[in-house]
């Protein structure tokens, strides 16, 4: 047979596998910062560069874009030459995918600890990295398919469908949410606003997910499992139908993110239904992958790698669990805003995806360097030590979850709340906040013990930049009878890439549609409210600090409709009441408590006071001082391209309102805001500084609808 | 459930019919195609990780990789 001769890349490969380990270095270290934060406010050292609100992003996008997205392209650039028997199909493209993600990571760590943000989670950087990112997608996207074309081996293994199916659903979720005007060179108002802001945002937020950190790792599982346990697996059948339902499945859920808030019914039961479906297809997967170590369980014993990938899969197979009760909407209602939710992201994050990683590279660099792996031992260590890390992560973050659950839940038997300062339910927390930043270090250990014994493994070792191999051309592939009478079946559309692209692709479209195309046609969904009108010039400048500090991380403007909240906080959230919030500020998470109701709760003064020293209204509170507020000037020539931007994403603002009046209006409103401080013994208070703008912002929350209830 | 979901949306009824008929046809047209391969065809595919091409020995022999 006619035989050809190429060669693997292994520098790519070898590449992004060094940057993985950086990356995840610095990912969790942020994240064990921004943990301790929460018991250690002053730990930001008064720095408005490293308060929790603007490190938290840069956390979670070190972790997941940084550290998994790297090891997804080592583990892809590695195993795709390999099922395809073909070299990369551009060098060039593989390496601007490389030096380009890395320009956007170095981009994500100096613009969010600046501010520069959209707020939306996992969607945080600006837009020209929005640019940047989807420009290097392409790059990688085109490779990949590029690769898969010039194959040599005829069939296209599972694991590349579910490569497949990460590119083109990442692009498509990357390109939607990130539909936003520009106004300025790094702010950017979203396209969408509230209810359908929020739509569009968890229905990406979710995918990510879904299609960042689990599709590909699939892929990963599915490549690098059998070759650890030295056979095929279990069930290539399973294999397939985990692919199509996984992929057909997950893109509906995305409403689970938002039970119980402003989303309509109809929508968050469509994210609750097919939610609880996911559980069949991603537990076939998990049990797919440890069957296939069947009759090779003792293999563990002599291979640290295949100990990580064990663990990687069960945690894949709890979190896949716990994800669908959570949303059930019953158990949603007491676990959504807590800790519940952290511990089950870590679960995925450090068990899933932390230790697939870990194992794709203590499998990865004793091959790159044609060694041995420096030390078995150092290994077993790391693997014991960032297990043990791992469970005195989740566990305090389980108890913490369901302990303030239930305490904002808790009435008196005379029907009053037990608890009615939130502080009260958040000072329970601290043990677990502390010993979850034991379980945090722990794991960095773990994760450092391995960086040593990779760096000692390259050092004993040869790197091999090339392996030279020989495959038929796919033109000398032998076809099978079959292949001539069974045109119709999976083998056909399996056998074309592009077909097998444009399905997956249609299949992951529907579901998006089915939820967004009601939520922007019917009126009915989003029920305007006559009294809502857009924020002020100085409320809209106050929004933006508002989103600048990363309020949001902490505080969620969602009161959902039980009488636990209505009772602490007030009226119940309406969907009409943010019909002008480009972008919605619903939160996820309530380390502190709600705000949507706080405009005229607390006097002025109260606030300039909090935002100087939170300590000094609340005692004991963990969050961090903002003083800089009270200095820092108000950019007032930001504020012509901002109105301009928010009329063009369809705020109403008159034509031409942004030249003479909005400045007008903002100094009458600043001088309110003065007189209210002098009335509270702050006299001290510069007219045009920041915290004027954003005690403005505060003081409108959740009123509008109070106007109307006034008029009445 | 799936008529409250219907109801609710109001007026584009059809559209969540047709949803719902997608859905099912691609679920089982994914649960038929997997069922009518052949159990040769998928050794055949199940054993591509572990076939990485043959390895051409280096001259100074020390570039075997897999």
């Amino acid at each position: 047979m006619n035989l050809e001769t190429f060669k693997y890349d292994n520098r790519i490969v070898r590449a992004f596998a060094i940057v993985t380990v950086i990356w995840g270095l610095v990912g969790f270290s942020a994240g064990l910062l921004i943990a301790c934060q929460l018991f250690w406010p002053e730990l930001n050292l008064n720095l408005q560069y490293t308060t929790f609100g603007r490190l938290r992003p840069l956390h979670t996008n070190a972790v997941i874009f940084a550290f998994v997205g790297n090891g997804m392209f080592m583990g892809i650039y590695y195993s795709l030459q390999r099922l395809c028997k073909a070299r990369m199909f551009s060098d060039t493209l593989s390496w601007i995918n490389f030096w380009g993600w890395q320009a956007i990571i170095v981009s994500a760590a100096v613009t969010l600890p600046l501010g520069l943000t959209t707020s939306k989670e996992y969607a945080e950087l600006e837009w020209p990295i929005d640019i940047a990112i989807a420009l290097v997608w392409v790059a990688f996207t085109v490779n990949l398919l590029g690769t898969i074309v010039k194959r040599r081996e005829k069939h296209i293994y599972v694991a590349i469908w579910f490569y497949i199916s990460t590119a083109l659903t990442v692009a498509m979720l990357h390109i939607v949410n990130s539909m936003e005007m520009p106004a300025g060179l790094f702010k950017s108002y979203s396209m969408y606003a509230g209810v359908q802001d929020a739509l569009v945002q968890w229905w990406y937020g979710h995918n990510a997910v879904a299609f960042f950190l689990t599709t590909p790792y699939l892929g990963l599982m599915y490549y690098f499992l059998p070759k650890a346990a030295d056979r095929p697996v279990f069930s290539y059948r399973l294999s397939i139908i985990h692919f199509w339902a996984l992929i057909f499945i997950y893109i509906w859920a995305g409403p689970h993110h938002l039970l119980y808030t402003a989303l309509p019914d109809w929508a968050q039961s469509l994210g609750m239904v097919f939610s609880l479906m996911l559980i069949a297809p991603s537990w076939g997967g998990m049990l797919n992958g440890l069957l296939t170590l069947r009759g090779a369980w003792h293999k563990l014993r002599e291979e640290p790698m295949l100990k990580f990938m064990v663990v990687a899969v069960t945690a894949y197979g709890m979190a896949t669990l716990e994800g669908p009760l959570l949303a059930i909407k019953s158990v949603n209602s007491l676990s959504h805003y807590t800790d519940w939710t952290i511990a089950h992201v870590h679960t995925g994050a450090l068990g899933w995806n932390g230790f697939l990683t870990f194992s794709m590279l203590y499998w990865l660099f004793p091959r790159l360097y044609n060694t041995k792996l420096y030390s078995v031992k150092l290994a077993n260590w790391h693997f014991w030590i960032s297990l043990l890390g791992m469970m005195f992560y989740v566990v305090p973050m389980y108890w913490a979850g369901v302990t303030q659950g239930l305490m904002w839940k808790q009435f008196t038997s005379e029907g009053f709340m037990q608890y009615p300062n939130f502080l009260e339910t958040v000072l329970q927390l601290f043990p677990m906040f502390r010993l979850r930043a034991i379980g945090g270090t722990l794991y960095i250990v773990g994760a450092f013990i391995m960086a040593y014994n990779l760096w000692r493994t390259a050092k004993q070792g040869q790197f091999v930049p090339e392996v030279e191999v020989q495959a038929a051309p796919l033109s000398a592939a032998p076809v099978h009878a079959e292949d001539k009478t069974v045109g119709w079946g999976h083998r056909a559309i399996e056998g074309k890439p592009m077909l097998l692209a444009a399905l997956a692709l249609v299949a992951v479209i529907i579901g998006g549609l089915v939820e967004f195309v009601p939520m922007w046609i019917i009126k009915e969904n989003v029920p305007t409210i006559a009294s809502v009108k857009p924020y002020t010039p100085l409320e809209v400048l106050g929004r933006d600090i508002y989103i600048r500090e990363g309020c949001v991380g902490c505080h969620s403007q969602m009161i959902r409709p039980f009488r636990s909240e209505t009772e602490r906080y007030g009226e119940y959230s309406k969907a009409g009441e943010f019909v002008f919030d480009h972008p919605f500020l619903w939160g996820s998470k309530r380390t502190g408590p709600d705000l949507h109701r706080i405009g005229g709760k607390y006097p002025d003064a109260w606030h300039y006071n909090h935002m100087d020293d939170p300590r000094t209204t609340s005692p004991g509170s963990m969050m961090p001082r903002y003083s800089w507020l009270l200095t820092q000037k108000i950019d007032t020539n930001a504020l012509a391209p901002r109105l301009s931007a928010l009329r063009k994403v369809g705020v109403p603002y008159p034509v031409g309102f942004e030249n003479g009046d909005a400045q007008k209006d903002l100094v009458a409103q600043s001088e309110r805001v003065i007189a209210n401080l002098k009335q509270g013994m702050i006299t001290n208070a510069p007219a045009n500084t920041e915290i004027i703008a954003l005690i403005a912002y505060l003081q409108r929350l959740g009123t509008d609808i109070k106007v109307q209830a006034a008029a009445k | 459930m799936i008529k409250n979901v219907l109801t609710d949306i109001g007026g584009i009824g059809i559209y969540g019919v047709v949803s719902i008929c997608l859905f099912f046809a691609v679920f089982t047209g994914a649960l038929i195609w997997s069922l009518l391969l052949k159990k040769a065809d998928l050794d055949a595919r199940s054993v591509l990780p572990l076939e990485d091409g043959t390895v051409v020995p280096a001259p100074k022999g020390n570039s075997s990789h897999e």
